[in-house]
């Protein structure tokens, strides 16, 4: 004798809950959570080093990473309260991790706080960490292909950055193509082209961040 | 990897349930998993007999159930299946996923004796 037993219960029911409790926590003081994702050495840190030295925001970052603290030394370097989190082989960060991370950050006095997610286009795109948006980062370098072969991350991200644009001239990376896919894939996401050699871009993405600070605070009752 | 973390998740969840409903032995697990979802079904099969072995779960089928992508327009409520922002009919940008998001435990069948 058996029986169907139906759940319809989501498999990562367990996660959201966390995800969800941090999203309350976040809305209660008005702190902006962004979840940074894109490949290892497309400039995540650099990105946020950049952030830290021109907004004038009070932010954190909280690093994942499968080994070193090297991340967490250079945004430590600018006084970013930060805190590493080595996920040894784990591919991306779970929102349960996290809320046990923010617990030693002075989260009422900040911003916005920066999950940097481990560099993977994959796995990281999935897992609610209980952020406001997230960001996809990718480099000149990596091709002009990676939206379309990567679209859920591309599909999901609120704002796609494209940086390195410095190297342009040297690549053969086909701006006509990533421009189309991504609005194909998202075409209500803000898409930003930046360079941390000479900052083109930088000031694009601050104000941007500013402004959803701002109203994450404003909806603060 | 990812795989492997979903499967963990799905047996952790069903030994808690296991052992709360009181089930006997779980025969078949149903999941349904949305094209969106980035799910390799080979390697959530293999992980999940790996997670299951010694324990109560271990020879229960996993049966995994892909679901398509559907999108609808939120001006128009056209519907379209393949992977683009824009709607064909009215060409807006707002859209929501009717299906293709799915990672759910749909079903198990257990032992009752």
């Amino acid at each position: 004798m058996s029986k169907i037993v139906t759940l319809q219960q989501s498999v990562m029911a367990e996660d959201e809950k966390f995800a969800a409790s941090i999203r309350e926590r976040n809305s209660r003081i008005g702190l902006l959570m962004v979840n940074i994702i894109g490949s290892p050495g497309c400039g995540k840190t650099t990105l946020l080093e950049k952030t830290a030295m021109r907004t004038g925001l009070s932010m954190a970052v909280i690093e994942g990473d499968l080994a070193t603290d090297r991340d967490a030394e250079r945004m430590a370097r600018l006084g970013v309260p930060v805190v590493q989190i080595n996920t040894r082989g784990g591919c991306h960060l779970e929102a349960n991790i996290v809320e046990k991370a923010m617990e030693s950050l002075p989260l009422d006095t900040l911003d916005v706080l920066f999950i940097e997610n481990v560099g993977n286009l994959v796995c990281p795109a999935e897992f609610d960490l209980g952020e406001d948006f997230k960001v996809a980062v990718l480099s000149t370098p990596e091709g002009a292909d990676k939206p379309l072969k990567y679209p859920y991350l591309f599909t999901s991200s609120k704002v796609v950055l494209l940086t390195k644009t410095d190297l342009l001239p040297h690549l053969t990376f086909d701006m006509k193509m990533f421009t189309e896919d991504v609005k194909r894939l998202n075409p209500l996401a803000h898409v930003l082209h930046l360079n941390a050699v000479d900052g083109g871009g930088i000031e694009e993405w601050t104000d941007f961040l500013i402004l959803r600070a701002k109203e994450k605070k404003a909806h603060v009752r | 990897m990812h795989e492997l973390s979903l499967a963990d998740a799905i047996v952790s969840a069903l030994l808690k349930m296991q052992q709360e409903e009181g089930w006997g032995e779980v025969k078949e697990v149903r999941l349904r998993v949305g094209a969106l979802r980035q799910v390799f079904p080979e390697m959530l099969s293999f992980a999940f007999e790996t997670v299951t072995k010694e324990t109560s779960l271990a020879g229960a089928a996993l049966v995994i159930e892909e679901v398509p992508l559907v999108w609808r327009c939120l001006d128009c409520g056209s519907e379209w299946k393949e992977d683009s922002g824009v709607c064909p009919s009215c060409g807006s940008f707002r859209r929501e996923a009717l299906a293709g998001t799915e990672l759910e435990i749909h079903s198990v069948e257990v032992g009752v004796s």
